[in-house]
């Protein structure tokens, strides 16, 4: 049997999505219908970051017309169980999270009750009347004051503000340094972000029947939540189902799970009503999971070519107040640990990476996770290697890369690159930037018109479609790796195909249909993709972490080979021939060589569902419905190269984007058009992280930044145009050769913009060593500087 | 309840008469009130811009005002731009340049358009970029929007030229 047709994988086909999201009709959560019976919730949150709950008097609140309860953490405690990450680290303290704080709040916005009401608006002015009284005591927020012996203690079972530690160690690290020629040495400071999805979180729960309970939330792992609701609410995960409509942008914050989705659900289980929870932007802010309040020592030991003989990197991350569900606070500590290496021959390493608890929010995953500030280390080490021996940075890197030709390559942490192009996506995006032309009229010097004029290169690794071996080597046993498609072809014909994943953007109702049209033989339109429900399809790992292409494009491969084969082998059966010749095309099937009698896939579908006079061959079970799981590799690594070309106003210390390369290697192209989309949104976000966004707590662990008037994104003017180009390595450890590229435009964005301002500042004696490069600080380096 | 207050607005082009808690807001008068749930609330701080509507022709932020205050006026929401076959030229463009992803501020993107190509035939692109730089959209890096933006007005002055 063989399939006959014009791929549809590879071509930027329009959306889907697009028409009913234009027209105002996408359904996100607070979009959803809700009964007229639904209650609401608003959580009263703590202002202070660390502090003993004296008292909580709810008596006004629960005197308001339309306040129907208010809740302590003593009674959700009595609902739901503490909440913990399950990591499997040696040394590692597990510590679990009440979902409202009992006795004592970690963190400023942690909450210590919550409102139930017959509208938003009174569950609203019911959290302005609960009287709260708080016994401030001394927080902790900074990430190397946290280990300090006098620090105050921020879990009970954090000793030391330790979450973990861990080391690894090559034999020949000493040696490499004793070799040496140079070693390089530099401190490497990320400030906290956060995601900012425009669309805040939400949840609905629905008592309905025959489930208990209906459960609609903007979160990208369905999956894992139920999995997690059944457990902590101690329910059958059968009565259970998790929707997920449309979600406006995920990017790794919304695949943690969350306090008020436990309260939501558990709240509509006791009061038999539909309970409805839309966060405001003040709690999104305050409570979604952080990222990247990390430091990097990185040590580099080189010979005079340049070359790195050995490096060691000492990593600290802060993992906030709580170790948050479902990936916990190590995701940072043990990625940026294992990823540093990057695209480069490191043949001795030695890292210790340690995650620190502090008063401050959660931290977990946002797109890129460790990357960017791992990256901006490695990368920030090499182009002070070609600053120390005068060679040019671009030069330093080829010189280190695992060339193409020596792939497949396993890296020193075991991570094995299949294909890939590092030297190529270089020496591509050198072309495309202009790069040589750029660097000689550097030479007449950098500072022209009152700009610093600077290039910056990151060339990285990116890891995607992580499997469960990988997220074992991480401590992560309770996760898993697979995920899985379903593939149906009803009795007209058409095409459904079940994945377990969940959008937030992505565009999976037309890339999966591109997979399956593929795979299967069917017309593009005849194939619809149904998702992000826990009653469609079978169980999978859901979307985060670059994984869709990866993990749902090889399940719903799978799987549309399995049903090819039925319809194969029906279709033979009424033909008079065998499976083997029969050749699929185009939603047809004929004899091979008799193209004149086909056979539509409705005319075999009515044959397998009786449908017709028919009978099916002998053994063959009714309907087509077939379904398989894939668990991708280790780890499944993308690759690409980022050149940015900045401006720096010498005077006011503003950073113009000039130019922006990216060469981008995803293996096989689903479809280059979202491909594009995801590669220019991630850069976007590199640009907030890099040169705006900051997340500020005061020394108190009070926040400054609670609006986004305080926390800075990008806007139309800030984000420059791009020049895009794509190598296609498909990688031959995966099924469809496809690997993930959600995360790479900002993991490449962040190393390549500080590298460029750190250029464009080589003239002054300034270290640019830091994230994000405010104007302030700009201009006060160069004016320190005397530039 | 007692403090309610009389409102009446035209509504895409509907009557619409209500009586409304003067706290109310538009945003949420539209989306929960009228079903109108194109309008999207991203901050209600005024800064996204994901709740964008044009209030007598200019747009405006739902998130910012009270409904009864625009008792009156004339309210055009996302809903209103396409007809049912076919999509808004300017929709239509974001379609075909891939200038949304997850689509929650894109209401709020095409509205402004409406607002910019209304004033503005041919805006270059630092124009575009000027007249969209108080709306966030945190998916797409703004590119694919800038070029919609622009391929629209190519189409609108194709359809009536001046
Ligand atoms: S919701 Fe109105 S501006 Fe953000
Ligand atoms: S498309 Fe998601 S915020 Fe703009």
């Amino acid at each position: 049997m063989s399939v006959d047709q014009n791929g549809a994988v590879g071509q930027s086909v329009l959306r889907r999505e697009d028409d009913y999201l234009l027209r105002g009709q996408g359904r996100f959560v607070d979009d959803l219908p809700t009964p007229l019976s639904t209650l609401h919730l608003a959580f009263v949150l703590s202002p202070y970051a660390h502090a003993r709950i004296t008292s909580i008097d709810a008596s006004e609140a629960l005197a308001l017309d339309g306040v129907v309860d208010v809740l302590t953490g003593a009674d959700l405690a009595a609902m739901v169980k503490p909440i913990a990450a399950q990591i499997e680290l040696p040394g590692y303290s597990f510590n679990t999270r009440d979902v409202l704080a009992v006795d004592e709040v970690r963190f400023a916005g942690e909450a210590v009750a919550v409102v139930v009401a017959e509208s938003p608006y009174l569950a609203e002015d019911g959290m302005e009347l609960v009287q709260v009284d708080y016994e401030s005591l001394p927080a902790i927020t900074d990430i190397h004051a946290a280990t300090d012996p006098a620090a105050p203690q921020v879990n009970p079972t954090v000793p030391g503000n330790v979450y973990f530690e861990g080391r690894f160690a090559t034999e020949g690290v000493a040696a490499g340094f004793e070799a040496a020629a140079h070693v390089i040495t530099e401190d490497f400071h990320s400030k906290r972000v956060t995601a900012v999805p425009i669309e805040p979180r939400g949840c609905l729960a629905v008592p309905e029947q025959p489930s208990n309970l209906v459960f609609y939330s903007s979160t990208q792992i369905h999956h894992l939540l139920r999995t997690a609701l059944a457990e902590f609410l101690d329910v059958a995960e059968s009565n259970l189902r998790v929707v997920v409509p449309d979600v406006g942008g995920g990017f790794g914050i919304k695949a943690a799970l969350y306090p008020e989705e436990f309260v939501c659900a558990a709240l509509a289980l006791r009061l038999r009503r539909p309970v409805k929870w839309i966060q405001d932007r003040y709690g999104a802010l305050l409570t979604d999971v952080h990222a990247r309040d990390n430091h990097y020592r990185v040590e580099a030991a080189i010979n005079d070519d340049g070359i790195v003989l050995a490096l060691r990197a000492e990593i600290r991350t802060n993992g906030g107040a709580y170790s948050a569900l479902p990936f916990g606070c190590t995701l940072e500590t043990t990625g940026g640990a294992r990823m540093i290496v990057g695209p480069y021959r490191i043949t001795e390493y030695e890292y210790t990476a340690t995650a620190v608890a502090t008063h401050t929010a959660p931290v977990l995953a946002y797109r890129g996770v460790a990357q960017p500030v791992c990256f901006m280390a490695i990368e920030g080490i090499m182009d002070r290697i070609a600053r120390r021996l005068e060679l040019d940075p671009a030069e330093v890197r080829l010189r280190n890369m695992v060339p193409t030709a020596e792939l497949p390559w396993t890296n020193i942490v075991g991570v094995r690159y299949d294909t890939g192009s590092f030297v190529e996506s270089l020496e591509l995006a050198m072309e495309m930037a202009g790069y040589d032309e750029f660097r000689a009229g550097q030479a007449q010097g950098r500072l022209v018109d009152g700009k610093y004029r600077g290039i910056g290169i990151c060339s990285f690794t990116e890891v995607s479609g992580t499997g469960a071996p990988g997220w074992r080597a991480r401590g992560l046993t309770r996760l898993p790796g697979f995920d899985s498609g379903t593939v149906k072809v009803e009795p007209t014909g058409k095409v459904t195909a079940f994945v377990s994943h969940a959008h937030s953007g992505q565009g999976h109702f037309t890339t999966f249909a591109q997979v399956v049209a593929d795979a299967l033989g069917a017309r593009l339109e005849d194939v619809t993709v149904v998702e992000g429900d826990t009653a469609a399809g079978p169980y999978g790992t859901n979307t985060f972490a670059s994984r869709s292409a990866v993990t749902g494009g090889g399940a719903l491969i799978r799987a549309s080979e399995k049903a090819r084969l039925k319809l194969a082998r029906i279709a033979a059966f009424m033909l008079e021939s065998t499976p083997e010749d029969i050749v699929v095309s185009d939603g047809q099937m004929h004899v091979a060589g008799v193209p004149s009698r086909t056979l539509s896939f409705q005319e075999v579908a009515e044959t397998a569902y009786a449908m017709n006079t028919s009978d099916l061959p002998e053994g063959e079970s009714f309907g087509i419905e077939e379904t398989d799981f894939y668990d991708p590799p280790l780890v499944t690594m993308a690759n690409a190269t980022h050149i940015a070309q900045v401006a720096v106003d010498a005077g006011d210390g503003t950073v113009d984007i000039e130019g922006y390369v990216v060469v981008h290697d995803c293996g096989r192209v689903i479809n280059p058009m979202i491909v594009d989309g995801q590669v220019m949104g991630g850069v976007a976000q590199g640009v907030g992280e890099a040169l705006m966004e900051e997340f500020v707590y005061d020394e108190d662990g009070q926040v400054r930044t609670a609006t986004l008037i305080d926390y800075l994104l990008p806007s139309s003017v800030d984000v420059p145009n791009f020049q895009i180009a794509h190598i296609e390595s498909p990688s031959i450890d995966t099924v469809g050769g496809f690997k993930g590229v959600g995360e790479g435009g900002l993991i490449g964005a962040v190393p390549a913009l500080v590298n460029a301002v750190a250029d464009a500042l080589s003239d002054l004696d300034v270290n640019v060593n830091t994230k994000p490069l405010r104007p302030a600080l700009l201009s006060r380096l160069i004016r320190e500087a005397g530039g | 309840m007692s403090d309610e207050v009389q409102v009446t607005v035209t509504v895409n082009g509907r009557r619409r008469e209500a009586r409304l808690e003067p706290r109310r807001l538009l945003v949420d008068y539209l989306r929960h009130d009228l079903g109108l749930t194109g309008a999207h609330i991203g901050c209600e701080q005024g800064v996204c811009g994901a709740c964008t509507v044009l209030l007598d022709g200019r747009t405006a932020r739902s998130c910012l005002h009270f409904a009864v205050a625009v008792d009156g006026s004339d309210i055009r929401t996302v809903e209103d731009l396409a007809d049912l076959d076919e999509l808004h030229p300017i929709q239509e463009m974001f379609h075909q340049k891939h200038a949304l992803q997850c689509g929650f501020c894109t209401p709020g993107f095409l509205l402004t358009t409406v607002e910019l190509l209304e004033r503005t035939a041919d805006p270059d692109e630092a124009a575009i970029r000027e007249a969209l730089m108080n709306n966030v959209c945190r998916c797409t890096g703004y590119a694919n929007i800038v070029d919609a933006v622009a391929e629209a007005a190519v189409e609108l002055r194709r359809r009536s030229p001046t």
